[in-house]
């Protein structure tokens, strides 16, 4: 064998044998499509986030200003992250200054007449918007990792960052996971001053009908207790991020129950709190619904129990999101897909004997008409799969529905390449060409068409990359990686094919293609 | 060429009877990718006529859903909800979405719970058909130890595989033993419905999701112009974006008289389309290419004609085989990709035909209209 040919055979061998190997070695990732499981879009609600720190800002500054006597008529709220200051007194307007610049630095402020605009720093308005994200992220990852869920996708999309995708494949009780991933999981203590009540007026008899500002109406959860109302303290005594652990465990009367502890800053404010109001009630509000209203009896440190008709397994999941941290209060939801698994298998069956079949057809066409030519067709397009599974199982790209429409795809479009050469090929043999040169030009001419016309596809399957979500990128990915492994292998496979087998017979009168 | 005149009548046609449905009947419609909306998939244990179905649908007000079967016999359906709940606040968006889908799934569900399956519950049977594993694996440690591991893993494996159980005879050719089967018998049933798939989308995606895919095809369709301009010449590159341009519109057309939904793999396959189309396109600027150097001195409508005629067999050839791929896709790859195969079936369809018809009578008029200076000559 000429020395040429030699190390492109050897270079074949090896792209191939690569293949194969890691194809074995490592399994192909599945996408959720076919392996089933959960796909959650969320959206952090951001400006949420400003609110909150605005409504405390506007707190400190009232406090501050009434120490040292400004004066002013009211403070009222405009845009996310704005607020103004009326009818403050010109005369004080030194004053107000001083205390804007010592103390509220991260506002920027306008005094126009009687009227000051704050507005907040957009950098500290970023930084805040990122933070609820990153918490937002940061619970998410907690909980599912409680769960113990494989290869979960966890990750911050959309133009602000401010989404958030979850995939979890292979999800068995989607319906718990989903709710474990969902809730906000804010508890609460709170002192009950009245209730239970059957509605709004019976409760607010004391209180002339109206709720006192330190004060809130809750509502038992209708899952747990009767439903009634309840006027608690607007300001919790503790609440979850004091917590340093939660677990499930069982109450007095061996009834599922959540164990928690509570850190030492957290500890010293309950055990104030409850050697200060023994005899009165107390609630545990979880998500501002009220699981349960115990009497205190004793004063209470560092731990305690929270039940309240509980099965086992929702203790269970009480503990874990408690554990895992509460979500920032607003999470909006975009999108929610569960895939069950034996549609996923159905769908894998389905691909699979459409791509046989596919197959088969192509190889049988190519034989019929391109004759013993076409066996050098299909050997390239067999190793091509090969070295398109290869590459998938390298890159540990995800295998989707679309993904295998790709490779279904590319197998038509990979012989399109071989049809290109071999059109050529005959039409220079028609020219009266040899049969070697035929061939040689044949290849050369045809491979500037091949590379435009599946360049074009390629370009367009990187656009698609960049657009699509998970299903869509797996089918732009095997369709990227399937058209460049044609060029491959129907240029450089096919031709030392062709070279291996025709330098045996020198004279060669014909050729069969 | 001599077919220009009528080509691109048909092509006119086509397209405007397209836009015509589109605006005038709403032909296009949206999938819950873009409108948002609930998807939901079930498969029934016995064979339900598809009135009974939306007569359930009806009981709760959502009678006017869309609602397809799937497969041959009358067991799976495609339920995809268009109304909304008149009780569901505007704000709750996705959250009603998937109140809704409960609300579909409790009404199929308590629609076909014969007077067996009540007593069954009554009874505290479990469902066999939707029990989760681990649940399962408990139910069968009692009596079975180490083996209830893994006897549930087969029953689940046999659920996937098949959808559902339908009779507990099926227990038997998965060598499960006897003992197990009399076991479940007793402290199961075989639940009637199960859920294969339930999908909620909220409106904010769709609306995102409908500026993205515009885009996509926009940039798409201008990057293509400027590939095609440098590797040949401008004229080449205007006239293999009108094509490619009119293949959009003309499956979009097709499509909107098809009771088809515009989904995510829709939109996938429009740009696939786009990227392949010009597949043919492409050779036969080549030769196009080509023969101006050789055949100087002839008309360039001759030119054009040569070109189209001695590449004729190539581009049939190359669409024909990827069409096989991609037809064979339509019929054995199953209702989850049938409209993205369908899309790119029409699409290789329709841009064959207009790589031959369309590409060079453009080159023609463009010539004839432009002038460009040095001709088309690169």
């Amino acid at each position: 064998m000429r020395k040429g040919l030699r190390w492109k055979v050897l270079l074949v061998l090896i792209v191939v044998g690569l293949s194969l190997f890691i194809t074995l070695k490592k399994k192909i990732n599945y996408g959720l499509d076919l392996k089933g499981g959960i796909h959650l879009v969320l959206q952090v609600m951001t400006d949420d986030a400003i609110n909150i720190e605005t409504d405390q800002e506007i707190t400190r500054l009232q406090e501050q200003l009434k120490k040292k006597n400004i004066e002013f008529k009211t403070i009222t709220k405009g845009k996310i992250g704005e607020f103004s200051i009326e009818e403050i007194n010109p005369d004080q307007e030194g004053k107000l200054k001083e205390v804007l610049d010592e103390y509220f630095r991260e506002w920027n402020y306008t005094i126009i007449g009687r009227r000051a605009n704050l507005s907040l720093r957009t950098n500290v308005a970023q930084y805040l918007k990122d933070q609820s994200v990153r918490q937002a992220l940061e619970t998410i990852r907690n909980r599912v990792d409680e769960l113990g869920l494989t290869e979960p996708t966890i990750q911050r999309q959309g133009l602000g960052g401010e989404r958030i995708i979850v995939e979890l494949p292979g999800v068995e009780n989607p319906e718990r996971v989903k709710n474990i991933i969902k809730t906000t999981a804010l508890l609460e203590w709170k002192l009950v001053k009245a209730g239970p009540a059957p509605d709004r007026e019976t409760l607010l008899k004391d209180y002339g009908g109206e709720v006192p500002p330190d004060m809130e109406i809750l509502r038992g959860d209708p899952k747990r207790t009767e439903g009634a109302y309840y006027l608690v303290e607007r300001v919790a005594v503790v609440t979850g991020k004091d917590l340093r652990n939660a677990r499930r465990s069982v109450d007095e009367w061996n009834n599922p129950a959540v164990a928690f502890s509570l850190n030492p800053d957290g500890a010293r404010r309950f055990y104030k709190i409850t050697s200060e109001n023994i005899g009165k009630p107390l609630s545990v509000v979880l998500d501002g619904k009220i699981q349960v209203v115990a009497t205190i009896q004793d004063r209470i440190s560092d731990s305690g129990i929270i039940h309240g008709r509980y099965t086992e397994e929702e203790a269970e999941d009480i503990a874990l999101v408690l554990r895992a941290g509460a979500l920032p209060a607003s999470i909006k939801y975009l999108e929610e897909r569960t895939i069950g698994p034996s549609l996923g298998a159905d769908s894998i069956r389905k691909g699979l004997s459409a791509g046989i079949i596919g197959l088969i057809l192509v190889m049988g066409f190519m034989l019929f008409y391109y004759k013993l030519s076409g066996i050098n067709a299909i050997i390239a397009l067999i190793l091509n799969i090969v070295i398109l599974f290869g590459t998938l199982a390298y890159f540990r790209a995800t295998l989707t529905l679309p993904g295998i429409a790709g490779i279904i795809l590319t197998i038509g479009m990979a012989v399109d390449a071989n049809v290109l050469i071999f059109e050529r090929i005959r039409e220079e043999l028609s020219g009266g060409k040899s049969i070697m040169s035929s061939i040689a030009s044949g290849f050369s001419r045809a491979f500037r068409t091949i590379l435009d016309a599946n360049l074009t596809t390629v370009i367009a399957a990187v656009f698609l990359f960049q657009f699509g979500t998970g299903p869509i990128k797996g089918f732009a990915v095997t369709l990227i990686i399937g058209i460049t492994a044609s060029m491959f292998t129907a240029v450089f496979v096919s031709r030392l094919i062709f070279d291996l087998t025709l330098k045996r017979r020198k004279k060669r009168e014909k050729l069969s293609i | 060429m001599k077919y220009k005149y009528l080509a691109f009548s048909l092509s006119g046609i086509l397209i405007i009877a397209g836009i015509l449905n589109i605006t005038l009947r709403k032909g296009l419609k949206y999938g819950i990718d873009f409108a948002g909306g609930t998807l939901i998939r079930v498969m029934f244990k016995d064979s339900i006529p598809i009135e009974e179905v939306r007569k359930s649908l009806g009981n709760i007000g959502l009678g006017r859903s869309i609602i397809q079967q799937i497969g041959e016999k009358n067991t799976e359906y495609m339920i995809r909800t268009v109304q909304v709940l008149p009780d569901m606040k505007e704000k709750e968006e996705l959250e009603a979405h998937e109140v809704i889908a409960n609300k579909v799934i409790e009404a199929l569900r308590s629609k076909l719970n014969t007077k067996g399956e009540s007593e069954a519950l009554h009874l505290g049977k479990k469902d066999l058909n939707n029990i989760y594993k681990d649940e399962l694996a408990m139910m069968l440690e009692g009596p079975f130890a180490e083996k209830a591991r893994e006897i549930a893993e087969k029953i689940i494996a046999l659920r996937t595989r098949e959808g559902m159980i339908r009779d507990y005879s099926k227990l038997k050719e998965e060598e499960i033993p006897k003992e197990a089967i009399l076991f479940l018998k007793e402290k199961t049933y075989l639940g009637s419905l199960i859920v294969l798939s339930r999908e909620t989308v909220g409106p904010q995606v769709g609306h995102d999701l409908r500026q993205k895919a515009t885009q996509a095809t926009i940039w798409a369709l201008i990057g293509m112009l400027i590939y095609i301009a440098l590797r040949f010449k401008l004229a080449f590159g205007v006239s293999a974006v009108l094509t490619l341009f009119h293949d959009v519109l003309v499956t979009l057309g097709i499509f909107s008289f098809t009771n088809r939904e515009i989904n995510l793999p829709v939109i996938a396959a429009i740009l696939a389309i786009v990227g392949y189309s010009l597949n043919d396109t492409i050779v036969i600027f080549d030769r196009v290419r080509d023969n101006l150097k050789i055949m100087r001195r002839q008309e360039l409508e001759k030119i054009l004609d040569s070109s189209i005629n001695q590449t004729l067999s190539r581009t049939i050839l190359t669409s024909g085989t990827t069409l096989l791929t991609v037809i064979v896709l339509f019929i054995f790859g199953g209702e989850v990709i049938n409209d993205f195969a369908f899309t790119i079936m029409i699409g290789i369809i329709v841009g064959t035909y207009s790589s031959i018809y369309q590409s060079c009578p453009i080159l023609y008029f463009w010539n004839k209209i432009f002038k460009p200076k040095k001709g088309l000559r690169k």
